[in-house]
């Protein structure tokens, strides 16, 4: 085997209590398409913010090119010819493509700038004149841009982070092609990140795993590994640890038929979505985020109120009907964005707990003070919040206490249907323990709950059935004793056999 | 490497507004001392002439608040619409709308009650004042065009408006040169209460009030709260934010537009441009100081007419009437500084990811 381009041993960062990075070992080799895979939060973003030289690691050693770096920043990173794009764009959108790509001072095309951009804009197929400016490009365009803007400021080594994630599949496979010349021809290294399967089969010849801040597989050659391992190798082992599911369960409370909708970009991202919930019944939906979760409890809680299909509710069609008609039925949403959807930032904790049902504590024009105050003082003795100062913003809360003031919030008039959007992301371990007994009392007392979560562990610990959603249509349904983690991870990658 | 930060701090005092105003009031006498003492006059001699002239007897204390008036209502208006997190800069072009609306109606009526008539004349200039935010308050909610340039700039609009009609269709021959409209009905005058204080004080108190409650004790105010915290909750949790936002703007430019009606029915009587001498402007400084407070306004609103009419009288003994406009920006100036230090503090930097 030849020298590494690039070789990390060891390293390690830690932020706060969080170990982000564990003596992670890297390297990579001259012209060849690697891939980094792990979940959200492996610390696939945290390493190559390190290559990059943005965050300094507290251990361990970075060669390049066979030459130790004593303390990597971005300038030196850059000029030793690593170059990232990022998963937003960097692009300066008032300028042409050809200011964008001649920013840098590193830039090597200033002399002969119209051919080498000539062969890359057909490596990469872009049509566009250079004179055109970055805010007329579609996302796709943007995004052959910025991975050209390596190429002209001379990145031998290109990381790409989730560079697919905001393509159609067609502008994918073109990636795919443009790489493979790109490591040919060019002899570039190219990391390509993402949690997707299926792409690191088609992009790569050689693959990472992260999980937890470790690299837990090293270097396997993408020709010779099963979709299986690298899922096992993705997941670990999940602890099959389970409330009972001894619950009764009664008649339709949520029904959706055959729901489709095409956002504002033209993508169609629900695609023929049915399904029904029962009383006393948990339906978790597995997938990794932006396979339509979001659009999906947008259209069921009254947000999203162009689409196709039916949401029915108690067998009252709400469909065309907004947030107001679902409040009347008694359906509780408790949104994926906390601060921002479900709270809202810079206002008291008093106005924020009051949000759902406000209209209890008014007389025609006139808001009783005196009855929000009852109604959260209700709250925080029943969900045990921890709220110094009613009056004060909402930010003077801790994030597990703003959850449990909006779990409470939705909760306390005991729901006919729930809609649970990631309800225990970045909690810690006691906060996501009494959250998860909210859910179940919830549901023995016979709400039916839509629980939506990227975390199989959650699912497992608290559904009846999970189906799982993979770029915006129902790829798996299953009832929980006939769940296995393998397969329910395969189908979020898109596989499902 | 740059360690520290500036982080927002979580728990504010709530006395820490007023404290503020209290820094920056003293900040700014001490400012205007200074610029006295540059020009060798005593500072001690022209601030207590200005006090006993502004406040000292019955007509000139009702001098000042009759000053007040306008500043008030304006500055009511600028905090209801300030509950969505917005600006209105247009207030000054507001006033005037008011009073243009109010002479249109009475030019366009007769009503022989005067009492009736007067009411009637009071809704126009509040409908008036709505008219004149209502395409700001249109852009904004239709293509999110920025409500601060759009208010602004009907300023110039109606201004214009104004020198057009008094220059014009409205001119009165008998004001021989002078551009302005015909004098008003003695019948239609706002009576007087007591010294030179016009009954429109009293209708300031009420809509002091009114702000208050619509703020801190309404449905509307709520929703309006919620909506202005976040666009995307107040979708959630089925307020029509824009809805807000536009009523908010419409009841906002109306509390300045009746400034504009009540300086018309009880100083003026008659439009002219002496309707309004920057107080839809100082009404911004008014409700900036008192963090948009409306029994703040209504305080600050009555010292800030004082120092307008202090300001005006000391010219008598040769000093510049702009040490009154000094002492109020710079009041906001030390307010704002210090409630800055009240809101975030200097702390260690933690890095994370």
């Amino acid at each position: 085997m030849t020298v590494p381009i690039l070789e990390v041993k060891g390293i390690s960062k830690t932020f706060g209590k969080v170990k982000a990075l564990d003596s992670v070992d890297f390297y990579l080799q001259k012209g060849v398409v690697h891939g980094l895979l792990g979940e959200n939060g492996a610390g696939k973003s945290s390493l190559m913010n390190v290559l990059s030289g943005i965050y300094i690691p507290e251990q361990g050693t970075i060669k390049i090119q066979n030459k130790k770096i004593e303390r990597l920043n971005p300038e030196l990173a850059s000029s030793l010819g690593i170059g990232m794009v990022h998963q937003e764009f960097r692009l300066i959108e008032n300028f042409t493509i050809k200011d964008n790509l001649t920013l840098s001072k590193a830039n090597i095309f200033l002399e002969n700038f119209k051919e080498a951009y000539l062969k890359y804009s057909e490596i990469f197929s872009l049509n566009s004149s250079y004179n055109t400016l970055v805010k007329d490009l579609s996302v796709g365009e943007k995004q052959k841009v910025e991975i050209m803007k390596l190429i002209f400021k001379n990145s031998a080594i290109m990381l790409l982070d989730e560079p697919t994630a905001v393509l159609t599949p067609q502008e994918t496979s073109q990636l795919k092609i443009s790489l493979e010349t790109l490591s040919k021809e060019d002899e570039k290294t190219i990391v390509l990140i993402t949690h997707k399967l299926k792409e690191i089969k088609d992009f790569t010849e050689t693959i990472f795993v992260m999980k937890n801040g470790k690299m837990v597989a090293e270097n396997l050659q993408t020709d010779k590994v099963s979709d299986k391992h690298l899922i096992e190798l993705m997941m670990g082992e999940i602890k099959t640890m389970s409330f009972k599911k001894d619950n009764l369960k009664g008649e339709t409370k949520l029904e959706v038929q055959n729901i489709s909708l095409i956002n504002n970009d033209e993508v169609n991202v629900l695609k023929d979505i049915s399904f029904n919930i029962k009383s006393g019944e948990i339906l978790g939906v597995a997938g990794v985020s932006g396979n339509g979760q979001v659009e999906l409890s947008n259209v069921i809680c009254g947000i999203q109120q162009e689409f196709n299909g039916k949401v029915l509710i108690n067998s009252n069609d709400v469909s065309g009907k907004g947030v107001k008609s679902r409040k009347k039925l008694n359906l509780s949403y408790i949104p994926e964005n906390r601060l921002g959807v479900g709270l809202a930032p810079g206002v008291s904790v008093l106005d924020n707990s009051a949000i759902r049902e406000y209209f209890k504590a008014s007389y025609g024009p006139h808001l009783s003070k005196g009855k929000m105050l009852n109604y959260l003082n209700d709250l925080i003795k029943q969900f045990s919040i921890k709220a110094p100062d009613v009056k004060a913003e909402i930010s003077t809360l801790s994030g597990g206490n703003m959850q449990k003031l909006l779990m409470g919030r939705e909760l306390i008039s005991n729901p006919e249907v729930i809609v649970a959007a990631q309800p225990t992301r970045g909690l810690d371990v006691s906060a996501v323990e009494s959250i998860h007994k909210l859910i179940i009392n919830q549901r023995d007392e016979g709400s039916a709950v839509l629980l939506i979560s990227e975390d199989l562990d959650e699912l497992f610990k608290l559904s009846d059935r999970i189906i799982v959603l993979y770029e915006g249509r129902i790829i798996k349904e299953v009832d929980i004793e006939s769940a296995n983690i393998e397969s329910l991870g395969l189908a979020m990658a898109g596989i499902n056999e | 490497m740059n360690n520290y930060i500036l982080s927002k701090k979580l728990f504010r005092n709530e006395l820490s507004t007023f404290y503020s105003f209290l820094i920056g009031f003293i900040v700014a006498l001490f400012v205007g001392s200074l610029i006295l003492l540059i020009q060798d006059k005593n500072p001690i001699d022209v601030f207590s002439l200005m006090l006993k002239l502004s406040v000292g007897s019955i007509n000139s204390l009702s001098n000042s608040l009759n000053k007040a008036i306008p500043l008030i209502l304006a500055g009511l208006g600028i905090s209801i619409i300030n509950s969505v997190r917005l600006w209105n800069i247009g207030a000054e072009g507001q006033i005037f709308m008011g009073a243009l609306a109010l002479n249109f109606f009475y030019i366009n009526s007769s009503i022989q009650n005067s009492t009736l008539y007067i009411f009637l004349l009071l809704t126009a200039s509040f409908i008036g004042g709505s008219i004149c935010i209502l395409i700001p308050a249109l852009t904004k909610v239709l293509f999110g065009v920025n409500e601060i340039i759009t208010t602004l700039l009907t300023n110039y609009i109606v201004f214009g408006l104004t020198i057009y009609l008094i220059n014009g269709v409205w001119k009165d021959p008998a004001s021989l040169n002078f551009p302005a409209a015909a004098y008003v009905n003695e019948s239609v005058y706002l009576p007087i209460i007591v010294g030179k204080l016009s009954s429109g004080f009293l209708i300031c108190i009420i809509f002091t009030l009114l702000a208050f409650y619509i703020k801190d004790k309404s449905v509307f105010g709520y929703e309006m709260r919620i909506a202005g915290g976040s666009e995307l909750t107040a979708i959630y949790a089925g307020i029509s934010a824009k809805q807000k936002a536009f009523l908010a703007m419409l009841i906002g430019g109306g509390f300045a537009g009746l400034a504009g009606g009540i300086e018309l029915l009880s100083q003026t009587h008659r439009v002219s441009t002496g309707i309004s001498q920057g107080f839809g402007y100082t009404a911004i400084i008014v409700a900036a100081i008192t963090g948009m407070r409306p029994l703040g306004i209504f305080l600050v609103g009555c010292l800030f007419g004082a120092l307008t009419i202090g300001g005006s009288v000391i010219q008598t003994i040769g000093v510049s009437s702009y040490i009154a406009e000094i002492i109020q920006a710079t009041t906001l100036f030390g307010a704002l500084v210090a409630q800055f230090f009240f809101s975030y503090e200097i702390k260690k930097k933690v890095e994370n990811g």
